[in-house]
């Protein structure tokens, strides 16, 4: 493909300006040249005497740094009753240390140039930041600070809650929201993995400066801690930086908290949510289910799996947006943590078509095992998923998110070169293997969010024993998902 | 969370006008320079590439300068339900092709509808350059969509309406916001247009609406990624150069935004559980010179923890769940914009007090120097960022050069930015936001209007249907 045109071209350029014969060069899309292949930095690692480890991933591309200090827990470990108590924890670790105040944190990281954010998630919590590469040093300093030195004033507590609060209400007007909220309910029951993560309007009232300490001080420790430091960066100079900051943290002589051997109660699947929202402006449609963990030996098998379904040209958004315009968008997330996480399909359609989107959510994912894909449709799908992993580690910030996700998991950080084959050997029986036995349509539960009077009749048709929840009797706290009769 | 394809639109006029390299006064960053070739054919379309071999990819970006404000008339919302339907079928190429040629094999593609622009984008394995040239040449020359794919593809927009503007609880008030900032220029009718707009549009629309102004001379391709100029340069003489440009003239918008001339207040009701307060003033087009203090007084006063509104009405006062400044730069006139989602039990005129109190400030005494360094730091790191994909290059070459008219404003902006001082912070806001230049809307509950007579859900139905 490398020069033929050459010649060819003087002639065009002299000869065709605004003759209408020559307006369709070829009606058919000229074929690619032969790809080009890429490859992706290599991690490299240490483990400091104190048993923190420690990964630089250099980059120069671009004279941006990103660094992550991850801790290996994060919301799972909330008591039942104190919801939102680890996001809640890491939250406050940027409002003041021993040495600077909340102003004087945020002044100092901004002037920089850089954000520092923190917060929990599934399975862990991080404190990030990013910025140009010369700043890394006081940077660095800043966010040792926060993790190691971290005050938790009462005022600061207060503060925060207020603020959590007012975040609940927002998030409790959108539809969408809610969704998510009762799929991890349904899913997870009262199980760690079904509470909301920045709590709810009644735990949040119960945390206790008592509480946050003492998370801070089981989990947030040399070895339980991984900074992650990646981009414009010499792999013996972020070593440097790493030690410098966190080499004399002590490790405490107590061992570890054991973590409890699983997160999760046994879903049977099958139930049919329904939360009233009279005033909803559009209906949520959630399907949600058991899906796999991280070192699952199917985990490439169920997110090429996930790929048929989701993406623009997935089978979901093909059918629900792309034939029917019944949606913005359909799409799937098999979300694959330390233990077992959730397989969840959504749309978002007007209040009248919400039993309609259920039943093709559903629908869906039965196709799986009815019609699986063959190779011309799997083949794409696949290209999908290495487009989209090549394109994260394109950033700086994406590259650091990357190799920290697989070190959380207790992956290989070579697994990012590995990536592609992996996705690659996966066939279309192992798609419809996968589908089989670990998506079943009949323990998926299906949930919708909306205003109830213009879809319930359709879904009754479809569905026995459907909860109907009104928005303002729904409890977040318990798997029963209903507030208590008032006495 | 949902679709890969957002087809995105924006309420406000997108983008910020972002750039590139050295300063005098902050040295810190080598900022990379854009080396581009600027082409324009005999057809009028421009061509602009930059050759980045660090990833086996290129991006792809075809920048139409046509956007909302050129909505037809009783149209509002055509030129981003246009947008959806060039993803249907073209000259040469059936509905989703485009998807056949750019996800199916690695890549994607989407498309944004603003106020001015409206840019479709791919990024594609680079040995797929070639293909997207033609496929975009093909759509630019083109479309051949049948009714059933249209009605359905509008069906898609008006979701998308719903899930923007009537899902969120704050999605109506956005809306109002750009709807009640203008008397008489375009920009008053928001991108996304009404329910009944969008059920009016036919097949003829969409035909003349490509006519108008889908030509090679209304059209910039920008390309930065893994290729061979010369290479490049031969497939866009094979495939762009044909392209005919049509005899007619390019219609442009010309009515003009007229000042404000005394402060306007609306209150307006909707879904949310905590009141909102908007502040909005106008302020010159973008092109204009004080369109640089203006986005260094929107850093100082929004971005991060730091930044004067939250300081003030979030962590101090304790006042909003929310705020946020925005230079709101678009190309006739522009808005700067002040939100703040107020905190349980707190009163919309104290937030406006809030507000108002951190503008005054602003007038009344000239920004540290630290806070200046500051703006500038946060406005380089963002820079950067932006400009680490190929497809964020693409962006920052485009809007200069389609924007701002000029790409070279690609590698001299940051300069500007640079060059502003506390001097020039304060005699804009001293200009631009006056109380005769305000427009301040409440946007409350629902449920805090509904009184004993409480017959308002009906007119919350006649804004849906």
């Amino acid at each position: 493909m490398k020069k033929i045109l050459r010649s060819f071209l003087s002639v065009i350029v002299v000869v065709l300006p605004s003759t209408i014969l020559a307006q369709t060069p070829q009606a058919t899309p000229p074929p690619p040249a032969s790809p080009r292949s890429g490859t992706f930095p290599k991690p490299a690692e240490r483990v400091l005497p104190n048993g923190l480890r420690v990964i630089v991933v250099p980059r120069s591309s671009t004279p941006l740094v990103s660094a992550t200090l991850l801790i290996k827990n994060g919301s799972e470990v909330d008591p039942p009753e104190l919801s939102g108590l680890a996001d809640m924890t890491a939250s406050l670790l940027t409002k003041g240390t021993s040495s600077r105040n909340a102003v004087q944190i945020a002044q100092e990281i901004e002037s920089l140039g850089g954000d520092l954010d923190s917060g929990a998630r599934w399975d862990s919590s991080t404190v990030t930041v990013g910025l140009m590469s010369s700043k890394i040093g006081p940077a660095m300093t800043i966010l040792a600070d926060v993790v190691r030195r971290p005050t938790f004033t009462v005022e600061e507590i207060e503060r925060l809650r207020k603020q959590y609060t007012d975040d609940i209400t927002l998030a409790l007007g959108d539809p969408g929201s809610i969704a998510r909220f009762v799929a991890a309910r349904v899913v997870f029951g009262d199980s760690p993995y079904g509470h909301p993560i920045a709590g709810t309007a009644e735990s949040l009232k119960r945390i206790t400066r008592d509480d946050i300490v003492k998370l801070h001080e089981r989990f947030y420790r040399p070895d339980n801690a991984i900074p992650v430091i990646g981009g414009d960066i010499t792999t013996a100079s972020g070593f440097e930086i790493a030690t410098r900051h966190f080499g004399d943290w002590k490790k405490p002589a107590t061992p570890l908290p054991a973590l409890s051997a699983t997160t999760r109660t046994e879903s049977k699947g099958g139930r049919v949510v329904v939360i009233d929202k009279p005033d909803a402006g559009q209906a949520a449609a959630y399907l949600s289910r058991i899906g796999i963990d991280r070192k699952d030996e199917d985990f490439f098998r169920g997110i090429v799996t996930n790929s048929v379904l989701s993406g623009y040209s997935g089978r979901l958004n093909q059918e629900i947006r792309v034939k029917r315009g019944l949606s913005y968008g359909a799409a799937s997330t098999l979300d694959a943590r330390r233990d077992v996480g959730p397989f969840v399909a959504s749309a978002q359609t007007k209040n009248e078509s919400g039993a309609q989107v259920a039943e093709l959510l559903l629908g869906e994912i039965n196709r799986l095992v009815t019609g699986p894909p063959v190779d011309s449709e799997l083949t794409p799908r696949k290209a999908v998923l290495i487009g989209n992993f090549s394109r994260n580690l394109e950033t700086v910030g994406g590259l650091v998110t990357q190799v920290a996700s697989l070190a959380l998991n207790g992956l290989s950080l070579d697994e990012i070169n590995r990536y592609i084959p992996n996705v690659q050997a996966i066939t279309t029986a192992d798609v419809q293997k996968f589908a089989s036995t670990k998506l079943d349509a009949k323990t998926s539960n299906i949930i919708i969010v909306g205003n109830a009077k213009l879809f319930l009749p359709a879904l009754e048709k479809q569905f026995k024993n459907i909860e109907v929840i009104p928005v303002d009797q729904l409890d977040l706290n318990t798997a029963l998902l209903r507030k208590k009769q008032q006495q | 969370m949902i679709a890969n394809r957002l087809r995105l639109f924006l309420l406000a006029c997108l983008i910020v006008v972002n750039a590139l390299p050295l300063s005098a006064q902050n040295q810190v960053a080598k900022m990379p320079q854009l080396v581009y070739k600027d082409r324009t054919l005999p057809n009028g379309l421009r061509v602009l590439s930059v050759i980045d071999h660090s990833s086996p990819t290129v991006a792809i970006q075809v920048w139409y300068h046509v956007g909302s404000k050129d909505d037809p008339t009783s149209r509002s919302g055509f030129a981003h339900l246009f947008e959806h339907i060039m993803f249907k079928s073209t000259k040469n190429m059936k509905s989703e092709m485009m998807d056949r040629l750019t996800e199916d094999v690695g890549g994607f593609n989407n498309a944004f509808t603003a106020d001015d622009v409206t840019v479709y984008f791919e990024v594609v394995p680079s040995n797929y350059l070639e293909t997207l040239i033609w496929a975009e040449g093909d759509r630019l020359s083109g479309l051949n969509v049948d009714d059933p794919n249209f009605k359905s593809e509008r069906d898609v927009v008006k979701e998308e309406y719903r899930q923007r503007v009537l899902a969120p609880p704050y999605g109506m008030f956005a809306y109002l916001l750009q709807q009640k900032s203008f008397s008489a220029h375009p920009y008053k009718r928001p991108g996304i247009g009404s329910t009944e707009d969008l059920d009016a549009a036919t097949l003829k629309d969409v035909q003349d609406f490509h006519a108008t102004y889908y030509r090679p001379d209304n059209a910039t391709f920008v390309i930065v990624g893994d290729f061979e100029q010369q290479q490049l340069d031969a497939w866009v003489d094979k495939y762009l150069m044909p392209i005919v440009k049509p005899n007619r003239p390019l219609p442009r918008v010309q009515v003009k935004e007229p000042a404000r001339t005394a402060e306007a207040r609306i209150t307006e009701y909707g879904r949310n559980d905590l009141p909102a307060v908007g502040l909005t003033f106008l302020t010159p087009r973008q092109a204009d010179s004080d369109s640089e203090p203006l986005r260094i007084a929107e850093t100082i006063l929004s971005s991060g923890e730091s930044s004067r509104l939250y300081h003030a009405l979030v962590y101090d006062q304790q006042m909003a769940a929310e705020v946020d400044a925005s230079a709101d730069l678009r190309e006739d006139v522009s808005l700067f914009v002040l939100t703040a989602i107020l905190s349980e039990g707190k009163k919309p005129e104290d937030a406006e007090r809030s507000l108002l109190a951190e503008i005054k400030k602003l007038q009344d005494q000239p920004v540290t120097l630290a806070e200046l360094e500051k703006a500038k730091n946060q406005l380089i790191t963002d820079q950067l960022e932006q400009r680490e994909t190929s497809n964020g290059k693409a962006l920052a070459l485009g809007e200069a050069a389609v924007l701002l008219g000029d790409p070279s404003r690609v590698n001299t902006d940051l300069a500007r930015l640079q060059a502003v001082t506390a001097g020039d912070v304060q005699r804009v806001m001293k200009k631009y936001f006056a109380e005769s230049n305000r427009l301040v809307l409440y946007f409350l509950p629902e449920a805090s209007k509904r009184g004993p007579s409480g017959d308002n859900q009906q007119e919350m139905q006649k804004e849906e249907n």
